[in-house]
């Protein structure tokens, strides 16, 4: 310790021995700057950074001169993150002692890296800029660079605390929890640091409504953030997990209704769209084919009418060639006399009914007529007795034929066309047999014959 | 309760590095041993 007036070295007596100087109160005053740097010193050591810089300054405001405590002061600020006031300390406490100062390692740390020194100069500045934004009410622009600055310089603790406060009044407990708790690990008694936390712990649920919480919710740190993703309930039992899957069934059921059916529909639809095409195609072949043979059946239909034409021309030249034979061959018979009527009869039946009748010459049918009425009388006679023998004979086949020919030549014999019916009556055609009965009936009423003839009928309709 | 109206009142703009002169000059370092010299100095005085 050196004397104030003339600077030299003190000794235990309260005055100098250079120059007589009264130097029991400066001795005092030096024992007590002493005394606030050793505390500063303790309160450094246990990381009360604010206790230390209130000791320190008390400790300097005592002796400015003491270079100890100047640097711890600056150290102490450096590790606040106030990097411009523990600059100035440091440059003072060098202007004060310029050799063996420990301020020149300190200085030099900072300056030698200017990079460094910068990034420390724009963490002011984002801090300065965030303290104007709250100034202005652009809390969300603040707490950005508030971000910012704590990126670059994490222990800044004013930075800290306007965070926190800024998290505080949003409400914001958690966040301003963890970094008032941060900035109590840089400055473990800082008063403010412990009024916030005291404030933002009040605020807080209490930990049984935390735990509470955290069973509903999963809470999860992602970078600066606090994420809190809901946890999903396993408690759903009983009714509840049945209703659940009704409803997970409906709604299946719905989407394949409303999916699946359509797309079924529409893949039905398809296939008979396909069949019907190929139906179509097939209608159509056909309906060509039809076409072509309706063509050809017309043709053919046409060729057949001319084949038909030419075919009746032939017979009917073959009609007048064997009508012609057959009536040459009925005279020959004739004037030859061989006596046989019934051979000269079948010749004359043998002739076309349709031709003499409409084409024949006048000279055919004079000759025709003469040669039947030449013939008639004994032809008559005669098949009705052949008839009537092969009729009694039972030969019913013979008899119709025979007895159909007696009375042709001779319109006159009732008996002829009585038997013609019991023939066929006894053959078992019964209609042919009512026939020839109802003939007699009219062509030889009030006769035994008719009244027969009316019992035959009655008989066989079962009358 | 805070208020935070009162509480940002007590945050303060910090020096940046190119006000490190200006805040060495400005600062006041007079401690208890100069005011001790100067008052001993006053009283040889009177």
């Amino acid at each position: 310790m050196l004397c104030f007036k003339c600077g030299c070295r003190l000794s235990e007596k309260n005055f100098c021995t250079g120059c007589g100087a009264d130097v029991g109160l400066y001795k005092k005053i030096m024992y007590t700057a002493n005394r606030f740097y050793n505390d500063g010193l303790e309160k450094a050591n246990v990381r009360d950074l604010s206790g230390a810089v209130s000791s320190l300054r008390q400790c300097l405001k005592l002796n400015k001169n003491h270079i100890d405590a100047r640097n711890l002061l600056g150290l102490v600020y450096f590790e606040r993150g106030e990097v411009v006031a523990a600059l100035s300390e440091w440059v003072m406490s060098k202007n004060i002692r310029s050799e063996k100062n420990i301020a020149d390692d300190y200085i030099d740390m900072i300056q030698n890296n200017p990079g460094r020194l910068d990034a420390y100069n724009q963490t002011i500045k984002k801090y300065n800029l965030a303290l104007n934004y709250c100034r202005q009410s652009s809390v969300d622009l603040a707490v950005i660079q508030l971000k910012k600055v704590i990126s670059m310089n994490p222990r800044f603790v004013q930075a800290r605390q306007l965070l926190a406060l800024l998290y505080i009044n949003s409400q914001e407990w958690e966040k301003a929890k963890k970094e008032l708790d941060k900035a109590l690990k840089i400055d473990a008694n800082n008063t403010m640091t412990l009024r916030y936390l005291r404030e933002t712990e009040a605020m807080m649920p209490s930990e049984e409504e935390r735990i509470r919480k955290k069973k509903d919710a999963i809470v999860y740190q992602s970078g600066n953030d606090t994420v809190i993703q809901p946890v999903r309930k396993k408690d759903m039992v009983g009714m509840q997990t049945i209703i659940n899957i009704v409803i997970g069934i409906v709604l299946g059921a719905g989407i394949a209704w409303f999916l699946a059916v359509p797309a079924r529909e529409q893949q039905v639809r398809d296939e008979m769209n396909e069949k019907y095409k190929v139906v179509s195609e097939q209608l159509d072949a056909k309906t060509v084919q039809v076409d072509e043979l309706t063509t050809q059946v017309s043709e053919l239909t046409q060729e057949k009418n001319s084949l038909s034409s030419s075919l009746s021309q032939v017979q009917g030249n073959n009609v007048i060639l064997e009508a012609n034979d057959n009536l040459i061959e009925a005279a020959f018979l004739y004037i030859n006399g061989t006596g046989d009527e019934m051979a000269i009869a079948q010749e004359l039946e043998q002739i076309d009914e349709d031709y003499l009748q409409t084409e024949s010459a006048e000279s055919f049918r004079n000759l025709y007529n003469a040669l039947k009425d030449s013939v008639s009388e004994v032809v008559a006679e005669d098949s009705y007795n052949l008839g009537y023998e092969a009729f009694r004979a039972e030969e019913y086949d013979t008899a119709i034929e025979y007895l159909d020919r007696a009375f042709r030549y001779d319109q006159s014999n009732g008996e002829a066309l009585y038997n013609l019916g019991n023939s066929y009556h006894q053959k078992g055609d019964t209609d042919k047999a009512i026939e020839i009965y109802e003939q007699v009936i009219e062509l030889f009423p009030n006769t035994e014959k008719a009244r027969k003839s009316q019992n035959y009928i009655k008989e066989i309709k079962g009358e | 309760m805070i208020e935070f109206e009162e509480e940002l009142k007590k945050f303060h703009p910090s020096l940046e590095v190119e006000e490190v002169e200006d805040a060495i000059y400005n600062q006041d370092v007079t401690d208890l041993a100069d005011v001790l010299v100067k008052m001993v100095k006053e009283a040889k005085e009177e």
